[in-house]
């Protein structure tokens, strides 16, 4: 049993004098609540919603981007016994293509009584927020609410009632909404306090982490909220335009907590390296959790190596396994831990041949390189099974499926997607991993998926639209993420036979309007396409093309191309 | 093109791996294929040195940086001069 029976419960025991959330906006700007404030706020924009006839179980949508506004709608809808939903706000980065296609679909899948837009959302995107019978859009007001105190009769909510849906990351999967209650979310957040040893009077959190997304919503948004920690928050947009700004951030707020996927890992120190930065203090950090994509340590080292000498302790960098059917976190590295996260060497061959973790040094020849995520949290139970079900023996890679008192029990309106999923009450996560002296190591996606800059993208879908182009012969078309150690996250090569030699002559004419269709389709830039003559293809015995023998041949013929990440499997 | 609007056009072309391309101030950029996301913040970088503005860039959409002409247009809309 939790120690607070709701969300809404927890927040109203939060100390009212306590700053909550500030949102940096610039060195010049920067916006600040205390926990008192955002109760106020959040009563305001309550009532606002009740306006529009918002009551217990409606569904609310917030397209609103990064700041306390959001925030404090989302909270106000769950004040009603609402189940708020953030959905990804457009900006200059996502191809409208790609936007409009995940916003329709999540839109409708979730039937909202209100969708909530900020006063500068798009026209032009407008058409594609589905508005159902009954639906109505309204523009969320920029202050905030009203400046006194509002009075509003709070709903009776249970703790078996959901608490808000989030969404896990994807293209076809935008629409997969993770329906959560409040219990569910809070013993995640009891299980994340207990492993980090979280004081919200002295932890402070730094975040660019959009809140749409589970990493930023339940580590960077629930988890202060119920723990009572100060979150300094800035948009993802700034972050990437100027990722030095995180470094001042932690230094000016000394903050001790951030989260962040792998890649920035990577793209902080790769971006800053040719600025001439201040000697900013990161001796506050504890930890710098590393979630969401297979942990690399190779990343974690490029990072700790450029930011060693502003006070960045080795033992900062750490690790988790994360999805959003779990709330969050399955597993944590435990904190402090001297070196950061366990790594181990397994012998390649093996490795390869039997899927098999065999541990041995560094520098033996064809070592593979594997970082730990972490132990189980309390009440977590893994299996690792193989492709028929069977359930491995430990440093035997696999499937990992994961069973938790704070697991979903399905996505929104989707019993088809969620029955795929659960096999006796264990959830099939798709990703490949291993357990062994007690702590799990992610291995990679399962089979096909492909992890491009922290997005989940099926090659399916590119494929479909690649297919679609006249000179490719149909159903002929094999996509493939391969890594690119310079932005450390997978590109997308696509390999398409045409329907006759004569028509490789006009190559480069038709690898152009394959990049166009599949980026005006789904929004996603493609690295490389390779037309190949009639029949290249490697067919399976259905006469499918077949992915992995294709992936191989491909390789074969374009050795510069195959540069696997040292901790990925082959 | 103005020498601002060439520099960024070259910048462009390096950046997608095309030197050879000719790219003007009209040519569609996003709407192509031929920049993706990490590019256009490579550009808005660019476009903040060449105009000496800091471009806020949760005020930009995709499609204010289809072009060279609408790169620079957007910056004198939303950008703030820098200190």
């Amino acid at each position: 049993m939790t120690k607070f029976r709701t969300l809404i419960d927890a927040l109203n025991a939060a100390p009212g004098d306590r700053l909550f959330v500030t949102a940096w906006i610039d060195e010049d700007e920067r916006e600040e609540v205390t926990f008192a404030e955002f109760r106020r706020r959040s009563r305001g924009q309550a009532k606002l919603l009740r306006d529009h006839h918002v009551a217990d179980g409606d569904r609310v949508v917030l397209i609103m981007p990064q700041g306390i506004p959001v925030m404090t709608t989302f909270v106000g809808a769950m004040l009603l016994g609402a189940v708020p939903a953030i959905l990804a706000y457009p900006n200059f980065k996502v191809d409208p293509a790609k936007y409009r296609h995940g916003l329709a679909g999540a839109t409708a899948n979730l039937a909202a009584k209100v969708v909530v837009i900020d006063e500068e959302f798009p026209e032009d995107l407008l058409g594609y927020v589905h508005l159902g019978k009954g639906t109505e859009l309204i523009r969320a007001s920029a202050g905030g609410g009203s400046a006194g105190e509002v009075e509003l009769a709070e709903a009776t909510i249970q703790p078996d009632s959901l608490a808000f849906i989030q969404h896990s990351a994807g293209t076809t999967g935008l629409q997969k909404g993770v329906a959560l209650t409040h219990t569910a979310v809070l013993t995640q957040l009891e299980h994340l306090v207990a492993r980090l040893k979280i004081d919200g009077a002295t932890d402070r959190v730094y975040s660019w982490l959009p809140l749409y997304h589970d990493m930023g919503l339940i580590a960077c948004f629930m988890l202060p909220m119920v723990s009572y920690m100060h979150v300094v928050m800035q948009s993802p947009l700034d972050w990437v335009m100027h990722p030095e700004t995180m470094l001042q951030i932690m230094d000016e707020y000394r903050c001790t907590l951030a989260w962040l996927p792998n890649f920035a890992f990577q793209f902080v120190p790769r971006r800053t390296r040719q600025r001439a930065l201040p000697l900013f203090d990161l001796s506050s950090v504890r930890a710098v959790i590393n979630c969401s994509e297979p942990v690399r340590s190779s990343s974690m080292k490029e990072f700790h190596e450029a930011f060693a000498s502003m006070g960045l302790k080795s033992g900062a960098l750490q690790s988790c396994y994360a999805m959003a059917e779990n709330v969050f976190a399955v597993t944590q590295s435990d904190i402090p831990q001297a070196s950061g996260p366990t790594r181990i060497w397994a012998d390649g061959p093996r490795l390869r041949n039997n899927k098999c973790v065999v541990p041995v040094g560094e520098e033996s020849p064809g070592a593979v390189a594997f970082t730990s995520s972490g132990r189980l949290l309390l009440n977590h139970k893994i299996r690792i099974v193989s492709d028929s079900g069977a359930v491995l023996p430990d440093g035997i890679v696999g499937e990992i499926l994961v069973k938790s008192d704070c697991l979903f029990e399905g996505y929104y309106n989707r019993p088809d997607l969620t029955s795929q999923v659960f096999t006796d009450g264990w959830y099939r996560t798709g990703d490949l991993g291993f357990y062994l002296n007690g702590e799990l190591y992610v291995a990679g996606r399962k089979k096909d998926l492909l992890i491009v800059g922290g997005e989940n993208l099926y090659p399916q879908d590119i494929e479909e639209i690649v297919a679609e182009h006249p000179a490719v012969h149909d159903g002929r078309a094999v996509v493939m993420g391969l890594y690119n150690p310079d932005s450390g996250t997978e590109e997308i090569v696509v390999i398409a036979e045409v329907e006759n030699e004569q028509l490789l002559a006009h190559a480069t004419e038709i690898e152009q309007q394959i990049r166009n269709n599949v980026v005006a389709g789904l929004g996603v830039a493609v690295r490389n396409v390779f037309l190949k003559p009639p029949k290249w293809i490697v067919k399976s015995t259905a006469g499918k093309a077949a992915r992995s023998s294709t992936r191989d041949k491909f390789l074969r013929e374009h050795p510069e191309l195959n540069i696997e990440p040292q901790e990925t499997l082959a | 093109m103005s020498p601002e609007a060439q520099q960024i056009a070259e910048h462009i072309a390096l950046l997608i791996r095309k030197p050879d391309m000719v790219i003007d101030e009209s040519t569609p950029l996003v709407s192509s294929g031929l920049i993706d996301s990490m590019a256009l913040v490579d550009i808005l970088l660019k476009l903040e040195d060449l105009t000496n503005m800091r471009i806020p860039p949760g005020k930009v959409q995709p499609k204010d940086m289809n072009t060279i002409a609408l790169m620079f247009a957007t910056a004198q809309r939303v950008g703030k001069p820098r200190k």
